[in-house]
């Protein structure tokens, strides 16, 4: 939806409709009520007009409610409801209740999200974090942007500018599991990764070998990827920034392209290619310099 | 399958070729390795009978790691052509008979035990040529890597420690054009070829 509703003109519409509604029930109220004993001797006369009154009070909410409405944009296409429009053909009783009850949990969801946003730049001013963050992100607080819930175009977007920044390193874009993208990484010949998308959050990380096929949940059949993969999750962690999601998926994508010489780079602490109890090469990568040490020798 | 590398693997004077590879099983096991079976690598060649103009030699090779193939390798003058194809290919070969011979005295295997450590699967094969013991081949593949150039320097480093630091480690002949390629099963058979037909040219019996 491009044209945003004006809520409030919405609302006091809605107002009047009730409003107007509520007079023409009094008016027949009335009616079927017909001379009551406190219309007294001329009950007639005075009947006649109390229902005048009513009457005119009706034809004054009318014109409010035309007044309202003639304000009120005129929307450019039928609302689009996603994916909730099919609960209207539920035929279950029990499940009918479902969209009132979907309408709730988004409202709570979309107030949880808020209130993180907030506990997070209030969080990031005490420096409680090992990681660098930069706390100059408390100004830019502004509108708060919804990370989980962006439109596939925007994270098609991201995803495909960072793919146009490396030659070695090839990102495909799927998505299976209806509008949530699943980007395959092909690195080099090194290595393949998939990472899952909830909007432009990563929430996983499957790394395997160039000759094994590309799955979400099955693991590497190599230690050396499986180790990969391990130390995946943590950068995933490290980088993760709700309020700035495009660094933190560019952050990460350079992180793992650092893994292009995952076989040829000896650690840059012992100077070997092998660990000697591991028998690993140099499986994890500086989150700074993108050096490559073994998981014994990084500290 | 990942990068593999084949080195031959010296048997000092006096010392059996068994008791080398026992050895080496000690140590290997020692390092955390699992023995899983044994491997078997065997190559036959046949020559053109001379009606068909110039000599060419066909070689027959299997290997237990692929045990549905059969690779052969066609010799002919400067070009070498492999087949892979599956074991049906035997019998073809002895239909042939009209035409290529077999040099079954030059039949040649490598066989022993075969270990897993890590992400490397270590071969220590005696090499035998007609029941007579030629030398000792260790193969050792990294299976994660498909690629000879990046993984060479950590491929080198494997071996010298398990194989002590006198021993030189360098590319396979075969593997020097091809180190930006992708690895795949024939590599190991032309590796495998390569040492082959050195024993062969090397007269004089050792003792098993
Ligand atoms: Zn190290």
């Amino acid at each position: 939806m491009n044209q945003t509703i004006n809520v409030d003109q919405l609302n006091s519409a809605l107002t009047s409709l009730r409003t107007l509604r509520l007079s023409v029930s009094h008016v027949f109220e009335t009616l079927a009520n017909g001379l009551r004993a406190d219309h007294g001797e001329d009950g007639k006369e005075k009947f006649l007009l109390e229902l005048q009154e009513l009457l005119t009070n009706v034809n004054i909410n009318l014109r409010d409610l035309e007044q309202t409405v003639t304000g009120l944009p005129i929307p450019t296409a039928p609302f689009n409801l996603g994916n909730t429009t099919y609960l209207s053909q539920e035929t279950t009783q029990e499940r009918q209740g479902l969209y009132t009850q979907l309408v709730n949990s988004y409202k709570w969801t979309d107030k949880i999200h808020e209130y993180s946003s907030f506990a997070h730049s209030l969080l990031s001013q005490n420096s409680l974090k090992r990681s660098y963050i930069n706390s100059g992100s408390t100004k830019r607080r502004g509108k708060l942007q919804s990370t989980h819930n962006v439109s596939p175009l925007q994270v098609d977007n991201v995803i495909n500018n960072i793919d146009r920044s490396y030659n070695d390193m090839k990102i495909t874009i799927s998505r299976p599991y209806a509008s949530n993208a699943v980007v395959q990484i092909n690195l080099s010949h090194v290595l393949k990764a998939v990472v899952a998308f909830k909007g432009l959050l990563m929430e996983w990380v499957m790394v395997r070998g160039y000759n094994e096929t590309l799955e979400l949940w099955t693991e590497s059949r190599h230690h050396v990827f499986r180790k990969v993969t391990e130390n995946a999750h943590a950068a995933m962690l490290h980088f993760y920034s709700p309020t700035l999601p495009e660094l933190a998926v560019r952050s990460f994508m350079t992180w793992l392209h650092s893994y292009v010489n995952l076989f040829s780079e000896p650690c840059k602490k012992c100077g070997c290619h092998l660990h000697h109890t591991s028998l690993l090469p140099p499986a994890w990568r500086d989150f700074r310099t993108l050096e490559p040490f073994h998981d014994e020798c990084k500290q | 399958m990942g990068v593999t590398v084949l080195q031959q693997y010296p048997v000092p004077e006096h010392k059996t070729g068994t008791y080398v590879i026992e050895l080496l099983t000690k140590r290997i096991l020692a390092l955390g390795a699992t023995q899983q079976g044994q491997f078997l690598v065997d190559c036959e060649s046949y020559l053109s009978l001379p009606q068909m103009g110039s000599t060419k030699t066909v070689h027959i090779l299997h290997n237990s790691e692929q045990p549905a193939s059969v690779f052969s390798i066609l010799e002919s003058g400067t070009k070498n052509i492999h087949v892979i194809a599956d074991g049906l290919f035997d019998l073809l070969m002895m239909k042939l008979s009209q035409h290529y011979t077999s040099k079954k005295q030059t039949k040649i295997e490598s066989k022993g035990p075969r270990f897993e450590l890590g992400d490397f699967c270590v071969k220590f094969g005696s090499v035998t040529m007609n029941q007579n013991f030629k030398g000792i081949l260790i193969e050792v593949e990294y299976r994660p890597c498909v690629m000879a150039n990046a993984v060479w320097g950590l491929l080198r480093e494997f071996l010298q420690g398990l194989l002590g630091p006198s021993i030189t480690v360098q590319p396979p002949q075969h593997l020097l054009s091809r180190m930006n390629e992708i690895y795949a099963p024939i590599d190991t058979i032309y590796q495998y070829l390569e040492h082959f037909s050195a024993y062969r040219k090397v007269t004089g019996l050792r003792s098993a």
